[in-house]
């Protein structure tokens, strides 16, 4: 009899951990920031009071907030489509066996694995105005006349420069989720397509593209939630500069360093909202179209 | 020094002759396909490894020479000074740099470390129960635990770190672990749930039918075989941790806490140490999860594509 009790408990007891874990730190918290955001929390100004939507028209009414959104989409536009279009290409190039294919994926996973922070201060020095790579080996290629200031300068030339950065380590992982799902793809197809006097163009376009669009789709979202909340490359190679400021650093600067919570957690949930949203609408897009193509 | 050089120049001519007849044989089956494949294969080489090797030329060169224009490909003259200055070896220290990255190197295999563990022993266990066994709202739990994979790891940011100087955890290893964790889980979760689900069920019952209890089976059965599955959730967790920045920025205050992010990144603010040392700083910082990636990079693959094609 307490051998069955103990049976039927087991289930409880064993995801018990993880309940109190993401009840008390996801969940508890993001509740807390959905109603915190409409009142006026500041730790060095108190009282905290309830003000309604107070925080966001003070967000929108501030012209730095505003163009951190501006930047954010523009960090998104170049994240997602750099990301999915050089992952699909390292996929298809790196799908088949070859000699060294295990090494070369080690290595093509690397800037995954390394931290943000340290890549963002490696390609800062690559891109150093006076004694950078980048300006000499494009000046020794003649595709330059003389040195340039790459970040800071110009707005929409330091965000793609940061996102480039960001592309460089997360392509890996479009790479590895498209590579599985071509795989798993029978070769019989494309063995059909050949005998049908199909190139290699056609097979790509008839077979591996509508096969791979649940992948494309997982690393489109993949792409989209960590390019929205861009942090640490921006952190590195723009500071806290507005000119290329994101919302999530935006976030940070009202927060820790404005010590305006209230204006921090409203964008925060703002931010939130719209990768909630965003990444749900990507997904159903691209499924939709999926099952189109299979039927 | 000729000894060292003759055998680089053995191991070079090995693999020389190696890839050459790989190339060889490539070619003579179809050449412009073969030459085409070698340089995409370079081409994404190249963009994948430039930058980190270019970190580790500039490292090991002269701060004279890496401020030299045009640049040098390869470092030239070759040194290590910028590492023993680093480590503080020879009395050549920087500013108590070496100190500071030894200590901030160690809080972070400490927070990487013991997030890694934690994350694993709960996902363990509550991803046997979501694969194996039947029980009331487990749907529920389980969907609304992946659900937070959709969110923004950042989403939480304000009000953990409210909850932690409300408890007087800010500055501690505990806070930051116990982030790291919440943040770690759905993702450890999805992978191990996914692994259980590929092993064949007749393994367990087997023990059963030996008399053994469901946590019995669990620990003495699935686990081993599951370990590549644990593997993959236990280094991915840790890398995650190990890169963590604006976490550990908000979390932790000073040097008994701070991972070697946030020191790379004061570092990098101060604008006055010099790029060879910011460099080798850089390469320290990014050795452990880098080696650990070469070396583990079968479990990487498994555990970022579990379950994505379906």
């Amino acid at each position: 009899m307490s051998t069955r009790l103990r049976r039927q408990l087991l289930p409880y007891i064993l995801v018990s951990p993880l309940l109190v874990f993401i009840g008390a730190l996801s969940f508890v918290p993001t509740v807390d920031t959905t109603v915190e955001a409409f009142f006026r929390v500041m730790p060095l100004d108190p009282p905290t009071a309830f003000t309604g939507v107070g925080n966001f028209r003070a967000l929108f009414d501030n012209p730095v907030v505003i163009t951190s959104w501006v930047n954010t989409a523009v960090y998104v536009a170049i994240g997602v489509v750099a990301s999915v279009v050089l992952g699909t290409a390292i996929a298809v190039a790196l799908r088949r066996r070859f000699r060294f294919r295990g090494v070369v994926l080690a290595l093509v996973i690397l800037p995954w694995a390394l931290p943000s922070v340290v890549e963002a201060v490696i390609w800062s020095w690559i891109y150093n105005p006076t004694f950078g790579v980048l300006n000499s080996a494009l000046k020794s290629l003649h595709a330059i006349g003389g040195y340039h200031v790459w970040l800071g300068l110009d707005r929409w030339l330091t965000i793609a420069l940061i996102e480039v950065v960001q592309v460089w380590q997360i392509t890996p992982l479009s790479a590895l989720i498209i590579m599985a799902a071509l795989q798993s793809i029978s070769p019989d197809l494309y063995e059909a397509a050949r005998v049908d006097g199909a190139g290699p163009l056609a097979s790509f376009r008839r077979i591996s593209l509508p096969l791979i669009r649940p992948a494309v789709a997982v690393a489109a979202v993949e792409a989209l939630v960590l390019s929205l909340n861009i942090f640490d490359q921006v952190y590195i190679l723009n500071g806290i500069a507005p000119l290329g400021s994101s919302v999530m650093l935006q976030t940070y600067v009202t927060t820790f360093e404005d010590l305006n919570f209230g204006g921090g957690y409203a964008l925060s949930l703002l931010v939130t909202a719209a990768t909630a949203l965003l990444s749900m609408g990507m997904l159903a897009l691209l499924y939709r179209r999926t099952e189109g193509a299979v039927t | 020094m000729t000894a060292d050089y003759q055998a680089g120049s053995r191991v070079a001519r090995a693999v020389d002759s190696t890839a050459a007849r790989g190339l060889a044989r490539a070619l003579s089956r179809r050449p412009a396909h073969a030459v085409g494949r070698l340089i995409t294969l370079a081409v994404i080489l190249l963009w994948s490894l430039f930058p980190i090797y270019w970190a580790l030329n500039t490292s090991l060169t002269t701060l004279s020479a890496a401020d030299s224009t045009p640049a040098h490909y390869v470092p030239s003259p070759l040194v290590g000074t910028s590492y023993r200055s680093v480590f503080g070896i020879g009395g050549v220290s920087q500013d108590g740099i070496s100190s500071q990255l030894g200590r901030s190197l160690l809080n972070s295999a400490i927070e990487a470390g013991g997030a890694m563990i934690l994350t694993v022993v709960i996902a363990v266990f509550a991803a046997y129960a979501f694969a194996r066994l039947q029980f009331r709202f487990k749907r529920t739990i389980f969907v609304s635990v992946l659900a937070t994979l959709l969110l923004p790891a950042y989403a939480t940011l304000i009000p953990l770190y409210r909850i932690m100087a409300s408890l007087g955890l800010v500055n501690t290893y505990i806070a930051v672990i116990l982030v790291y964790v919440s943040g770690f889980l759905p993702l450890a979760i999805w992978i191990l749930y996914n692994y259980f689900n590929s092993i064949p069920r007749e393994l367990e019952e087997a023990a059963f039918v030996d008399g053994a209890s469901p946590m019995r089976a669990l620990l003495r059965v699935v686990v081993p075989v599951a370990m590549p599955g644990i593997a993959a959730a236990a280094i991915i967790a840790f890398l995650l941790g190990w890169a963590q920045f604006l976490f550990p920025l908000v979390l932790t205050t000073d040097l008994s806490t701070q991972p070697v992010t946030v020191i790379v990144a004061a570092l990098n603010q101060q604008r006055i140490v010099p790029f060879t040392l910011m460099m080798a700083c850089g390469v320290l910082a990014a050795a452990v999860p880098g080696v650990l990636a070469l070396i583990l990079n079968r479990y990487i693959v498994e555990g970022v594509t579990a379950g994505s094609v379906k």
